[in-house]
């Protein structure tokens, strides 16, 4: 029914840019498509008209990430939108410390809404005896259960389901891959805190830690098997 | 090392709220770090831009990014930023005794060759003070050593800054965009000669527009008025000349802003379209200080557009004035801007629209994507009073705008209104109330069909505060007694459903009062008021009057003292200042007011204020006469 083009783009945040918060992010991103140029196709809310502009997965105030998808769609009449010029002039148009690092177009239909497909993430954790930490929080396959305040009631989390596989590269790194999206997510900030709770981490290298989301896994992941496929 | 690799500084921001106002890194701030500090590091200037509140209020000034331009357009010149740190952080780096640095590199205050400060409202005094003392800069210029940083400020409130004497090195009054330059030559001058800080001071004190507070000698009568002010230093003049750019159109306009990560007050685009103003109201300070009228060129405001939309991606743009309809060819100017804004989902903003010129064709087409209340600032209830203050609106003015615009579908409006007004009487408050009624029924007496559902009026009350260089530089203010007066009135007149009252904080415009038409002995007050802890004063949830209080009681007569009238021909702290504007000017308009005679405009009448004398702009033999 559309000729509209869908685009996702892949991109990768660090330095200052790991501070910001999704709604910078977002506002950033529509501004940088703005200066270049980019023809997006923008929703009909008359009120308060927005370019089509979706984010896969909020990410959190101090987290980097490396490939973390990003979905437009193009107004009409862009088949022939030449997708690699625009993204270099996108790239341009970044604060130094984000970039485009890939992209691909998508089908117009189908594949269900971007959100929707987040399956899991995969992180790296950078802090002094993190390793060591992860072990002995999570190696015994216990539960592993924390509490947050979610507006006014508290909610509890058993982390342990929600982690799904991670190696210790040495004592003071982790990665990890653990459920994300609107089913089954973990937070970080509580993976972290469970780490100071139980592996006996050090709040002081939990608060300096780095974090890193490397990838955001689309599709093709199925929590039931534990890996990937 | 990048700051950012190290466990420190992260966990420092993930301790405060909005990390991102601390880490810089926005697109076009400029980090001239690599190759600035090399072998040739005495030839070259590294300054510090100072805005004394939080960084979504200081990244929102127009002044700032047009310094920062100006500054980092010198190749040997790197300027940084540095704002007020919130409490949060503020404590953070009190516990960990770290200093307060700059956004682009992390540099402390004190390590810079110059650090400027932009002074927009004297509620920002005390976060001053912090920001040098986190800083690690001794606060008084007297205790400062040649290591420590040369202490500059500017900005509007320069023409008066009299309170904050001692913690300044040097003030520029008037506009920075050419005197600042010449600072810079003098300061690298003091660099590759090795001058130490007085025989610095000495050269910049010849400089026009410098003003070296330490140059000169305040005496006081035995009640503490003001007997004298006068220079002890040879290269210091008996009274100092403001700066003015003479053709707007030759300076800097940032085309290629700082565009802030996060969300600032002003998130837009911003062309200035006109500078100073022509109208002369007696209660406006910029107003005054900032004559001759000057405006810019419609053809290089329709490139700036241009420039400013591909470089920003901003979603609105705003045109910055005193009065934005006395630009000669608006109509024209907004125009031309439409096509470029239009298809770019871009809003225009036009503030400061006088309603006797406010034409609806225009606003109609303006306000297609979104539509904002229409605003009217009478600031006074009564004719008379309106006459006393020289604003020249009237009542059938607004009573046919608003006519027109509640039949153009408008349905809210918002009035702004000062009390305490000099001469102010109980009928001109209840003035107000007759006005706004007045309003009101207009669109009542409209058929249903052709106006909108349901009338929304603001109606907010500010006190009027005199300031230096007004015709009311004289004028008592007003006590909260008689304030609770008139609020209780107004309050009592105007019980509506469809109306809401807004108030200004009592305590905090008192305060700007005192500050304002303040004397150097109110320095020792400012520091034990900041000592207390007052910082971020402007915030109203941050005010807190009891430490003002209790440090004011230094004075004789405390606020009191610099309440009350001024008798003609008392020496104000201000009076080696020249704006331009001269005091004879003044007093004939304070005269004038108090019979209610008013003043044209310099469109239609040169009064011979003292700024004819610049020749330029809407004054005799310039551009726009």
């Amino acid at each position: 029914m559309t000729d509209k083009k869908r685009i996702l783009l892949f991109y990768r945040r660090e330095g200052a840019a790991a501070w910001l918060a999704h709604l910078d992010t977002m506002r950033l991103f529509e501004r940088a498509l703005s200066r270049a140029d980019w023809p997006l196709s923008w929703t009909v809310d008359a009120f308060n008209p927005r370019p089509e502009l979706v984010f896969a997965l909020p990410v959190g105030v101090g987290i980097e990430t490396r490939r973390d998808p990003v979905g437009l769609t193009l107004a009409d009449g862009n088949q022939a939108f030449d997708l690699e010029e625009a993204v270099d002039r996108l790239n341009r148009s970044f604060p130094k410390d984000i970039r485009v690092v890939d992209y691909q177009e998508e089908p117009a239909t189908g594949k269900g809404s971007l959100m929707a497909r987040v399956k899991a993430a995969r992180y790296l954790l950078e802090a002094p005896g993190v390793g060591l930490a992860f072990d002995r929080t999570f190696s015994g396959g216990e539960p592993v259960v924390m509490t947050r305040q979610q507006k006014k009631k508290k909610v509890t989390v058993d982390l342990t389901p929600r982690l799904f596989a991670w190696q210790v590269g040495d004592s003071d790194q982790v990665t990890l891959t653990a459920g994300a999206g609107s089913t089954g997510h973990l937070r970080i900030d509580l993976l972290l805190d469970s780490l100071v709770q139980f592996g006996g981490l050090d709040p002081s290298a939990a608060r300096g830690s780095r974090v890193v989301r490397l990838e955001v896994i689309l599709d093709r992941f199925d929590p039931a098997q534990g890996i990937i496929v | 090392m990048n700051r950012f690799d190290q466990p420190e500084y992260r966990a420092m921001l993930r301790g405060v709220n909005k990390p991102a106002r601390y880490t810089g890194g926005e697109l076009n701030a400029v980090d001239k770090s690599a190759s600035f500090f090399g072998s040739d590091r005495d030839r070259k200037v590294h300054a510090a831009l100072c805005f004394p509140d939080l960084y979504e209020i200081g990244m929102s000034n127009l002044a700032i990014q047009i310094l920062y331009a100006l500054l980092n357009g010198d190749q040997d010149t790197f300027c940084e930023r540095c704002f007020a740190p919130d409490f949060d952080m503020r404590d953070y780096l009190k516990e960990n005794g770290l200093p307060l640095t700059s956004l682009e590199t992390g540099t402390p205050l004190a390590d810079f060759d110059l650090v400027g400060v932009s002074l927009h409202y004297e509620l920002a005094y005390t976060s001053v003070l912090d920001m040098l003392h986190m800083g690690g800069i001794p606060l008084f210029n007297s205790e400062r050593s040649e290591k420590d940083p040369l202490v500059i400020a500017g900005g509007p409130i320069a023409c008066n800054l009299e309170p904050m004497a001692p913690f300044l090195d040097l003030i520029l009054l008037g506009e920075g965009e050419e005197a600042l330059p010449q600072l810079i030559g003098l300061v690298k001058e003091k660099k590759r000669q090795g001058l130490d800080r007085q025989a610095f001071l000495a050269s910049a004190a010849r400089l026009p527009g410098v003003y070296v507070p330490s140059f000169y000698q305040v005496d006081y009568e035995p009640d503490g008025r003001v007997e004298g002010i006068r220079s002890v230093h040879p290269d210091a003049a008996d009274k100092v000349e403001k700066r003015l750019i003479a053709d707007l159109n030759q300076a800097v306009m940032p085309n290629q802003p700082i565009i802030p990560n996060i969300e600032v007050v002003h998130d837009r685009m911003v062309m200035e379209i006109l500078r100073g103003c022509a109208r002369g109201c007696r209660f406006c300070q910029a107003g005054f200080t900032y004559r001759p009228l000057r405006e810019r060129d419609r053809g290089l405001l329709f490139e700036t557009a241009k420039q400013l939309i591909d470089n920003t991606g901003y979603e609105e743009m705003g045109l910055l004035s005193l009065s934005t309809t006395d630009y000669s060819d608006l109509e024209g100017l907004v125009r031309s801007l439409l096509p470029l804004t239009g298809p770019r989902h871009i809003n225009l903003s036009l503030p400061s629209l006088r309603l006797d010129a406010f034409d609806f064709d225009l606003a109609r087409e303006i306000a297609k994507t979104r539509r904002a209340g229409l605003t009217f600032a009478p600031e006074a209830g009564t004719q008379r009073l309106r006459d006393v203050i020289n604003k020249n609106i009237s009542e059938d003015d607004m009573i046919r705008a608003a006519r027109t615009a509640f039949l153009n579908g408008w349905d809210r409006l918002k009035l702004y209104f000062m009390l305490g007004l000099p001469t102010e009487t109980d009928e001109d408050v209840e003035g107000i109330v007759t006005l706004v009624r007045k309003l009101i029924a207009v669109w009542d007496d409209l058929p249903r069909e052709q106006r909108s559902k349901r009338l929304n009026v603001t109606v907010s009350t500010s006190y009027f505060i005199p300031k230096p260089f007004t015709p009311f530089q004289w004028a008592r203010q007003i006590n909260r007694e008689e304030m609770a007066a008139k609020q209780e009135q107004l309050a009592a007149g105007l019980r509506d459903r469809r109306v809401s009252l807004r108030w200004n904080d009592f305590s905090s415009s008192e305060l700007e009062g005192v500050l304002s038409r303040g004397d150097r002995r109110l320095a020792p007050v400012i520091l034990q008021a900041w000592q207390a802890g007052a910082y971020l004063d402007a915030w109203h949830e941050h005010f807190k009057p009891e430490l003002w209080q209790k440090a004011l009681e230094q004075i004789p007569g405390g606020a009191g003292f610099y309440r009350r009238e001024r008798s003609p021909d008392e020496h104000f702290p201000w009076d080696h200042m020249d704006v331009g504007v001269n005091r004879n000017f003044l007093r004939e308009e304070w005269d004038k007011a108090t019979r209610g005679e008013t003043t044209p405009s310099c469109y239609d009448l040169c009064s011979a204020c003292g700024c004819q004398v610049y020749m330029t702009g809407v004054c005799p033999g310039g551009s726009m006469s």
